[in-house]
């Protein structure tokens, strides 16, 4: 059995979870993923950054009430390496093949 | 939460992804404030309607229904600032609008109909069944039982509703609001306190 080999971009904790987390929902507000994950501003912009540059998210940033809003959703591309990833992870959790 | 991968395991990946999407499942929206509006003004403009025909006290009893205008004007005001609170957009709450501007747009229909076919005791039966659709929906949508018993008591309810003289029909609207909106509308509330709790 072959191990696949995990996608860099995701395999990292936070990065993860904010993909994780918009999986599920159809866009998410930068609090609300500042939120769940429990991480600083700082370092959850860099990441969603990447996400962003790696064509995984789609960020829109816009004004509510004169207070900016950072909007981020899935893309079509951050969906199949979301996918990619489970089951490059299910490899290494069943490396047999049996379900 | 950090950006370390050195450590991450394929199974505390697969435990981080289960957890996320969870607490992205876990998160309740629906806080119930539009079930019990409308549901508290049906129900009285059902009684209201129902004591001024018995008591034959006005000319034009279903005047009362009038303000129901006020709720729609009230609910699209009370929408557009919880749209811009709104942290998150789910796809079951997306599909829930949708049922209700759909239900929205067939109880027009059926008064427009109602009207010009002038078969105004068939209407309330009409209602009845409409009541139950959205709500039973919004119940698989949303994995809330008590939506779901309340849309199928509404459908019950619009079965009995043709054996039943039609004055009585309102004390069945009111029936089926306090099971379908009311009780589920208070449900929802304390969940959703409950949930901004934690």
């Amino acid at each position: 059995m072959e191990f696949k080999e995990l996608d860099p971009i995701l395999h990292s904790q936070l990065r993860l979870a904010v993909v994780s987390l918009l999986i599920s929902v159809r866009e998410a507000e930068f609090t609300f993923l500042k939120e769940k994950t429990n991480a600083t501003a700082g370092n959850l912009s860099v990441q969603i950054n990447k996400l962003k540059d790696a064509g995984y998210l789609d960020v829109t940033k816009q004004f509510n009430n004169n207070y900016p809003q950072t909007i981020c959703k899935i893309t079509k591309k951050g969906i199949e390496a979301f996918e990619g990833y489970v089951k490059a992870l299910q490899t290494y959790m069943n490396p047999n093949g049996q379900s | 939460m950090t950006t370390q991968n050195e450590n991450l395991s394929p199974n505390d990946s697969m435990q981080l992804i289960n957890s996320m999407i969870n607490q992205a499942k876990n998160n309740f929206s629906e806080n119930g404030f539009l079930y019990l509006v409308w549901g508290w003004l049906i129900f009285t403009c059902s009684i209201c309607h129902f004591i001024f025909l018995k008591l034959d006290l006005f000319k034009q009893p279903e005047i009362v229904w009038a303000s129901c205008w006020l709720a729609v004007i009230f609910q699209i005001i009370y929408l557009s600032r919880q749209k811009k609170k709104e942290k998150v957009k789910t796809y079951s709450e997306n599909i829930v609008n949708y049922i209700w501007i759909s239900f929205g747009i067939c109880m027009f229909i059926v008064v427009i109909i109602m009207s010009k076919t002038n078969n105004w005791p068939m209407m309330n039966s009409i209602i009845l069944m409409l009541y139950g659709t959205p709500t039973f929906l919004s119940g698989i949508g949303m994995q809330f039982k008590p939506l779901v018993i309340g849309g199928i008591i509404c459908w019950c309810l619009a079965i009995l509703s043709v054996f039943i003289p039609p004055v009585y029909v309102l004390l069945l609207l009111a029936a089926s609001v306090l099971a379908a909106w009311i009780v589920p509308g208070y449900l929802l509330s304390s969940k959703y306190k409950l949930q901004n709790k934690q």
